[in-house]
């Protein structure tokens, strides 16, 4: 049980090549926090770091009130999953998980009641005996955890732990986690490329890109205040619709102006902000695909943004359908509930719900409201 | 398809198994039934039965000289070839400067012919003892560890290519777990290294331990066998009985036979016992 605290971490691989330039990062005792961003933004690194696997170059790295820079990976009371599992493959399911504890020296009764404990609540019992290569993914990826379990480390560090299992079963091991995470009490470090992961995971988010911290946050906060444009396009899914749009003001009312919309701001985001500044600018206007709504649910609603998107290509997922199209020349995609009655060719007279748009800096990308 | 190239089969492998019956098959066969008969040519044979062997062990103390002397060499070369290699295996895997160049002088002993290797050996060998007066042929000792000497020195190259190319297949992140484990560096080496690298080790004993026994060019350009018949290998015993008693080519082939069997019971013992211990991914 510890929290982290990354202070001015800086790593250089080589003297031209800087991965990560000055990151700030503060995790708290318990919290499950997952590292998410495009591949190649530098979360291993920043992961492998905290384990002690890869130098640091410049900064401070605490765990706990202890600054462990110079700490060998034993001695920071950490654990780590691999996304390769990195299992023992000479050593059956038992060993492989008493293989810390017996470099600790701990007694065999010692040994052998945790390593069964764990395997008791993952569900390997009848495994221990087996090498890993006897086993299917799911209970290989499972024994990676227990070797993790046993040792009862503060902090869990954890790479992409179900990237190499199938889509349903991943879905599964999500909760799973969660519950684990739920009952170990520990801190949880997560790196993950998958948004889906993130967001159905995590307590807080940190989304990189380029070895640079976009914003941390809950799932929730991310999703419905991104501070920027990159945020926005990677949390959720399909992804935002930006459209390059001219901001008007008129009588002290606003309005964003695109293709042959005018649509007035909500109050919301007038009060949030002064938009002088922006007035007769173009901004970027971010529509998430469930913030438009076909007319069975907009009729329910007052406010009535009403858009036509001449729907190309309409995609069919069950309890939603997805509708793909243009505006201008800003391809643009709606999700709305599949019972509405719209094919491919038709032209979707589709409600914008302004009052949860987002408008970016066009040039900066950072959010002007959120 | 299949049936139609079924059909042809022995079209194909006609002529290897010809190839391969009047290379090997009728030549070893051959051999067993001679290593029975006194014998000048393959024509002019008469049985005697198991006579030849009697003598190889009976009639002078050559035979298990010999093979006492090419046990213990075989012994003291495999375990110092293999350890030496995978010891320089392990620092030539570091990330450091200059490894390929190592790798390659290592490397280069291999290229140079068994008797060549012998006599500059012996060149080198009787430079330095010719300080103290003597030569390699002094004592049986300067020739058990000259050619102990030389044998690491010409295989140790090569075993460590295989060991390196073994270390380098370890995944990086087995390593890794193993250090956050809180493996130190020997327990890793003989937990996790060691375990993982069982084919190669497989491969490099197998090696050394045929090569060492079967040793015959290098015995016989660096000793000859002297002082006596002191440091006379297994081979070079073979090859003097054969060709240096008129009329003991029975008993020379006699102990070819001897020698085959013990070679092909060590390699199949070897095989079975380190073969166990694989790691099989
Ligand atoms: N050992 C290394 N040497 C040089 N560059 C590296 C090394 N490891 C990673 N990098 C670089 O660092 C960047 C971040 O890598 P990584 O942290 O693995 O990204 P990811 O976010 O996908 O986990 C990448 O551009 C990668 O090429
Ligand atoms: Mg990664």
């Amino acid at each position: 049980m510890a929290s982290i605290t990354l202070k001015n971490i800086k790593k250089t691989y080589d003297a031209k090549h800087t991965v990560i330039e000055n990151l700030n990062l503060e995790i708290k005792d318990k919290e499950f926090m997952i590292l998410v961003g495009p591949s190649g933004c530098g979360k291993s690194t920043t992961l492998r770091m905290i384990a002690g696997l890869e130098e640091i170059s410049g900064g401070e790295l605490l765990i706990g009130d202890r600054v462990v820079n110079d700490v060998a990976p034993k001695d920071r009371d950490i654990a780590m999953v691999f996304q390769s599992y990195a299992l023992y493959p000479h050593m059956s399911v038992y060993k492989n998980m008493a293989f810390a504890l017996k470099r600790k020296h701990e007694k065999q009764e010692e040994i052998d009641r945790k390593v069964h404990a764990a395997a008791k609540v993952l569900e390997l019992e009848e495994y221990l005996n087996r090498k890993p290569r006897a086993l299917s993914g799911g209970q290989r990826q499972r024994v990676a955890l227990g070797r993790a379990m046993v040792r009862q480390p503060s902090v869990f560090l954890l790479d992409e732990p179900l990237s190499n299992l199938d889509a349903k079963l991943r879905a599964e091991m999500r909760t799973q986690l969660k519950k684990l995470h739920q009952d170990l009490q520990t801190t949880f470090v997560y790196v993950t490329h998958d948004q889906t992961e993130a967001m159905t995971m995590a307590d807080r988010i940190v989304v990189m890109k380029d070895g640079v911290i976009q914003q941390v946050d809950t799932p929730q906060n991310l999703y419905n205040h991104p501070s920027n444009q990159f945020v926005a396009g990677f949390i959720g899914t399909p992804q935002m619709n930006f459209i390059d749009a001219k901001l008007a003001a008129e009588s002290g009312r606003y309005f964003v102006c695109f293709d042959a919309y005018r649509i007035p701001l909500p109050d919301r985001m007038v009060k949030a902000r002064d938009l002088a500044d922006y007035t007769g600018q173009t901004v970027v206007l971010g529509v998430r695909p469930e913030d438009f709504h076909g007319e069975a649910e907009y009729r329910l609603k007052t406010q009535r943004n009403l858009i036509h998107l001449p729907v190309d290509q309409a995609e069919m997922m069950g309890a939603e359908i997805y509708l793909y199209g243009e505006i201008g020349k800003t391809p643009v995609v709606a999700k709305i509930p599949s019972a509405e009655p719209v094919a491919a060719g038709d032209t979707a007279a589709l409600a914008l719900d302004m009052q949860a748009a987002h408008l970016f800096d066009k040039r900066t990308g950072d959010a002007i409201t959120d | 398809m299949h049936k139609n190239l079924k059909r042809y089969f022995p079209v194909f492998a006609l002529p290897t198994c010809a190839a391969f019956a009047m290379a090997f098959l009728i030549p070893f066969v051959m051999g067993i039934y001679l290593s029975f008969t006194k014998f000048t040519t393959v024509t002019n044979a008469q049985w005697v039965g198991v006579q030849n062997y009697i003598t190889a062990f009976t009639a002078d103390n050559n035979f298990i000289n010999a093979l006492w002397f090419t046990v213990k060499f075989t012994v003291v070369s495999v375990i110092s070839v293999n350890v030496i290699a995978f010891f320089l295996a392990m620092l030539l895997t570091r990330p450091m400067k200059g490894t390929n160049l190592f790798r390659s002088v290592f490397f280069m002993p291999n290229l140079i012919g068994g008797i060549v290797l012998g006599y500059i050996w012996n060149l080198l060998i009787n430079g330095i003892l010719s300080y103290y007066g003597v030569d390699i042929t002094y004592s049986a000792k300067y020739g058990f560890w000259g050619l102990v000497v030389m044998m690491n020195w010409q295989l140790i190259g090569y075993m460590m290519v295989i060991y390196i190319a073994g270390i380098q297949n370890i995944p990086g992140d087995l390593m890794e777990a193993a250090s956050i484990d809180g493996a130190g560096p020997v327990k890793t080496l003989f937990k996790i290294t060691i375990p993982m690298v069982m084919p190669s080790i497989t491969i490099c004993t197998f090696l050394t331990l045929t090569n060492s026994f079967k040793l015959f060019d290098q015995n016989l350009a660096l000793t000859a066998g002297a002082p006596g018949r002191q440091t006379q290998m297994l081979a070079l015993d073979i090859y003097n009985t054969f060709y240096g008693k008129i009329g003991w080519q029975g008993v020379g082939q006699a102990k070819a036979v001897v020698f085959f069997i013990i070679v092909a019971v060590i390699a199949f013992l070897q095989l079975y016992l380190t073969g166990k211990k694989e790691v099989e991914q």
